[in-house]
């Protein structure tokens, strides 16, 4: 009776899904089998998530089962409600922000290896929590605050040094004929990124050198590894609501985001105002990365490889590849989280397991395995 | 002939013929000008007007003092070899460059408008376009709706449609869904013009369209651009319901000026009713092919172009005109 029934919100999962795919869509513009083609992979995708959600909701130290829960079982339901629930729920959005901003940033920066942390937000966040660790009185919360304002705070100073430069755009060719045009360039919003991020990293340095290495420099190095480990209810709604804010907000972005992919001159004449456009994207981007790394802690390659299996998978970048990236971000994260649990006696990082499952399907796909059709970035 | 002929366009009656029938060419020419000099009866037809206008990068001065004016119905090209400012020109014209002088688009200085009015009423066509992540065909066509549309607007139906009309009159209906980057770069350069039809802007400016295309490319770009400008867009002769759509959206722009700069002059001669000879930064010359003597035209290419031959083969009782290296 009750498996039926979630298969049955399952089957209106995937009706919604399916919806969504055909809205996003132009039905009359394009064949209807391009449009096949993109509607699978999203649909194939939420029913994978949900089944990584049903197996995490269950799998763990303490294993739950359906029937004792069913029962009434004390134990089993405060696990799930206290543990696996935040747990779970984090995992999925954590994943999708990633995998979302991940491809917010590869179109923005047109550069296929460009990545959310490439303008220095998890630098910051892991100086922001070694900070709070080290002089904050400790708490969770504390160190997750800490490490929201360390983020912020480096891709602040990144995308202001940036604009202060202005013109430099990366093609080695200062541009100061302008006023007007000294928006930032996305070539120097990279380079400030990077100047961003080590500087942090040397922060970085000299706060776990100052640590006590027994206790004080080992929370740091777990935190900046990354896990989904110790998340409770009480700490993840304002995080949760950061994050989908600006999740809402990419997603209705997304023409801007896609235009801003063009040419900049060729992107001002279609009326784009490029550099304030740029500025509020990335921020929004960083804004979402931000609120789930400083829950979980540095989560790598999450943001880098859901998006190009999302592009391989669907061949463009419509909306639909964005919702794509993110639902393959949340399967990335929530099975990789599955296995952190499970896979030894004691929690391992999540970060080994995200490209451990990531990197080798990626390979596959770019060795042809969907047919060995072309790709571009 | 037609090259010089001044059009004279209404928005009455433009929109009177077009009620009427849609399969015949919306334009009207009512008087041939026997010279091409800027007679005071075609001054409203002219779309941009620049005077003694001055730019360059940083310091340097790349363009010095140069005036011409586009006029509406009429390809204006901009002629002269690489480094004389055919580039910054175009660049200044968007904005992108700090100049002096004036130019005035439709009767404004291209100063006072805001970056959305200057994108409405510019279209801009670069060499290559950036387009650089793979999208459908009709997504870059929708991407011409941009200036009109609100922040979180998305295309609507009508203009779905729309972009279906521009992208049949470019002759690419068939690559609709098809992925941007897989198109060959005429075909490419094909659909940009379809962006820049749905665009309707009342200045098109082309940097080079034609530097990296195949014969046969080059000159159905040349042909679509001068169906463009002459209002006679093609994807108004075609099917009821994209015509209806056509007819409603249409702006009231009664005809589009184009300024095309271009590598090869044999093209401007044919197609350009106007041309602006540029040779370091200097404004040498403006020639109308259709009327001005053959030996005047040849001496003015010669100074740019080092020494040329100019000759003429009538037909049709019009002529064509070839250039020739000095034998």
């Amino acid at each position: 009776m009750r498996t039926e029934q979630r298969q049955n919100t399952k089957q209106n999962m995937h009706l919604s899904q399916q919806n969504q795919a055909n809205l996003s869509a132009h039905p009359e513009c394009c064949p209807d089998s391009a449009m096949q083609r993109s509607a699978a992979p999203l649909y194939l995708s939420a029913l994978l998530l949900l089944t990584a959600c049903a197996v995490s909701l269950l799998a763990g130290k303490y294993p739950l089962s359906p029937e004792k829960i069913l029962a009434g079982n004390a134990m089993q339901l405060r696990v799930l409600l206290t543990l696996r629930i935040p747990r779970t729920l984090m995992a999925v959005l954590g994943g999708f922000a990633l995998g979302a901003a991940g491809f917010v940033f590869q179109t923005v920066f047109r550069n296929p290896l460009a990545a959310p942390d490439m303008i220095g937000v998890s630098s910051g966040a892991s100086a922001g929590a070694a900070f709070a660790i080290l002089f904050l009185p400790a708490s969770a919360a504390a160190v997750t605050l800490s490490a929201f304002a360390g983020g912020l705070l480096a891709v602040g100073i990144a995308l202001g040094l940036a604009s202060a430069a202005g013109g430099y755009d990366g093609r080695l060719r200062l541009r100061r004929y302008s006023r007007r045009t000294a928006s930032a360039g996305s070539g120097s919003i990279v380079l400030a990124g990077i100047a961003v991020h080590s500087l942090a990293q040397t922060v970085l340095m000299v706060l776990k050198l100052t640590a006590d290495p027994e206790r004080q420099l080992a929370s740091i190095e777990y935190w900046i590894m990354g896990s989904l480990n110790a998340i409770t209810l009480g700490r993840i709604p304002f995080y949760c609501a950061v994050c989908a804010i600006g999740l809402a907000g990419l997603f209705l972005l997304h023409r801007q985001i896609i235009l801003l992919s063009v040419d900049e001159a060729e992107a001002r004449m279609l009326g784009v105002p490029v550099g304030r456009m740029r500025l509020l994207i990335l921020l929004l981007a960083t804004l979402v990365v931000a609120s789930v790394i400083s829950v979980t802690g540095v989560i790598s390659f999450i943001g880098l490889l859901a998006p190009h299996i999302a592009r391989l998978l669907t061949r463009d970048n419509r909306l639909h590849t964005l919702t794509l990236s993110g639902l393959l971000g949340g399967i990335l994260l929530t099975a990789a989280d599955i296995l952190a649990r499970t896979a030894a006696a004691s929690e391992l990082p999540v970060s080994i397991f995200t490209s451990l499952l990531g990197a080798p399907f990626l390979l596959y796909l770019i060795m042809g395995g969907n047919g060995g059709e072309r790709h571009d970035c | 002939m037609t090259a010089d002929t001044d059009w004279n366009f209404t928005s009455d009656t433009l929109h009177r013929q077009t009620t009427a029938s849609p399969f015949r060419i919306n334009y009207s020419p009512t008087q041939v000008s026997a010279s091409g000099s800027d007679a005071t009866s075609a001054e409203s037809h002219v779309c941009l007007q620049v005077s003694s206008l001055s730019a360059g990068y940083g310091q340097s001065r790349i363009l010095k003092d140069v005036s011409f004016c586009a006029k509406q119905g009429e390809i204006t090209g901009l002629l002269g070899p690489n480094g004389c400012g055919k580039t910054t020109l175009l660049r200044a014209l968007c904005r992108q460059l700090p100049f002096t002088g004036s130019c005035c688009l439709n009767g404004r200085p291209l100063e006072q408008l805001t970056s959305r009015q200057l994108a409405r009423q510019i279209s801009y066509i670069p060499q290559r376009s950036g387009i650089a992540i793979s999208m459908p065909v009709t997504d870059v066509v929708l991407m011409g709706f941009n200036p009109v549309l609100g922040l979180l607007e998305q295309p609507s139906r009508a203009q779905k449609v729309k972009a279906r009309g521009a992208l049949h009159a470019v002759g690419l209906e068939s690559y609709a869904g098809q992925d941007y980057l897989t198109l060959s770069e005429g075909q490419k350069q094909l659909c940009i013009l379809a962006r820049t039809i749905v665009e309707d802007a009342s200045l098109l400016l082309l940097d080079e369209p034609e530097s990296s295309l195949d014969f046969p490319h080059r000159h159905r770009i040349m042909e679509l651009l001068t169906e463009i400008i002459r209002g006679q867009d093609s994807s108004c002769a075609d099917g009821n319901q994209l015509n209806e759509v056509h007819r409603n959206q249409r702006t009231l722009f009664p005809g589009k000026a184009a300024l095309v700069t271009l590598h090869d002059p044999q093209l401007a001669l044919e197609y350009c009713g106007r041309l602006v000879l540029l040779k370091d930064g200097v404004c040498t010359a403006i020639l109308h092919p259709a009327t001005d003597s053959l030996t005047d035209m040849e001496a003015a290419l010669s100074e740019v172009y080092g020494p040329v031959r100019l000759r003429a083969i009538e037909e049709n009782g019009g002529r064509s005109l070839i250039l020739l290296p000095r034998a």
